[in-house]
């Protein structure tokens, strides 16, 4: 992450900070794109699920509970499907918000890192 | 036996749980001075320091991804004793499918119950109620749950202590690499 060509920049505490804190931000970014990525999976599995079951014209439909499968009543598949539809968009704008906070912030950490450093720090992906 | 000993002036942690804190330089020529060291000798102790973080961080990373399975694991079990006091009430089976091995099924009826059994691990399977048995495994997940979140904070400093190490070792390069200019333009020894 960091490059110098034999600069004399001093690095104070509170750039070290700044520094440890943008790593942090990083690291968490990447958690959240897998989060986000998996959020979206399970939504559309939801979706096809859901869809599926308009389809079918069986009454009793198996539905996974831990790791087994439970005959249970059409109708309260689909307001189980709603109910896990709900939650988990509710999670995925969670994650997606806090993921528009992280990019701000390491925006701004960005701008002030290479502010007092330049060309001696490298705060890009690799 | 989580202990975060108290800060420097500059507001830093020394260690936390048995991982050292690395030290901030606050100016390489102190520094080196101080530990007695010469460049070379600074730079393959720093370098050490950071092998033996990358050596935690695996374990931690390794801890991490147990917990991290063991959560949906009892949450699923929550599911299914949840089901099960559901059905109480109405005097019906629960019907289910399972899996008796690989890709072949075989059909269960529950009938109205009272009690189930638990897998402790261990070969150790224990009966209980229904309410015990949400109990046990309510506490089990918010366990496993602050323990993943101790365990996330514990990464975090490490990551920040692995930061500061890289750029202790970039600082102290780039200073030997000033002094060796600094030498070169003056023809008398510094």
């Amino acid at each position: 992450m960091q490059q110098g060509g034999g600069s004399e920049t001093e690095v104070t505490w509170e750039d070290q900070q700044n520094i440890n804190k943008f790593g942090r931000l990083n690291n968490r970014f990447h958690e959240l794109q897998d989060e986000i990525k998996f959020a979206k999976e399970s939504n559309e599995n939801l979706e096809d699920a859901s869809n599926e079951l308009i389809l079918t014209d069986e009454e009793v439909v198996r539905f996974q509970i831990g790791e087994v499968f439970a005959h249970v009543p059409k109708e309260e598949v689909e307001s189980r499907i709603e109910e896990m539809k709900e939650v988990t968009s509710k999670n995925l704008e969670k994650l997606e918000e806090e993921k528009e906070s992280i990019l701000a912030q390491m925006a701004e950490l960005k701008q002030i890192l290479y502010g007092k450093f330049k060309d001696s720090i490298n705060l890009e992906e690799d | 036996m989580a202990t975060a000993s108290s800060s420097s002036s500059s507001g830093m942690v020394t260690e936390r749980r048995g991982i050292p804190g690395a030290q901030f330089v606050e100016d390489v020529q102190t520094y080196l001075t101080q530990a007695g060291l010469d460049v070379n000798s600074a730079l393959s102790f720093l370098q050490e320091r950071l092998q033996q973080y990358k050596l935690v961080e695996m374990k931690l990373q390794a801890q991490q991804r147990d917990l991290q399975a063991k959560i949906p694991d009892i949450e699923k079990c929550l599911d299914v004793v949840a089901t099960l006091q559901a059905k109480k009430g109405t005097g019906e089976a629960l019907i289910t499918d399972f899996e008796v091995s690989e890709g072949i099924y075989s059909r269960a009826s529950i009938e109205d119950t009272d009690s189930v059994c638990l897998w402790l691990g261990a070969n150790v399977m224990l009966e209980y109620s229904c309410e015990e048995a949400t109990g046990l495994l309510r506490r089990n997940l918010d366990n496993a749950k602050a323990s993943l979140e101790v365990l996330l904070a514990d990464l975090q400093f490490l990551r920040d202590q692995v930061t500061i190490t890289q750029v202790t070792i970039a600082r102290v390069y780039n200073w030997d690499v000033h002094q060796r200019r600094l030498r070169q333009a003056s023809p008398k020894d510094s």
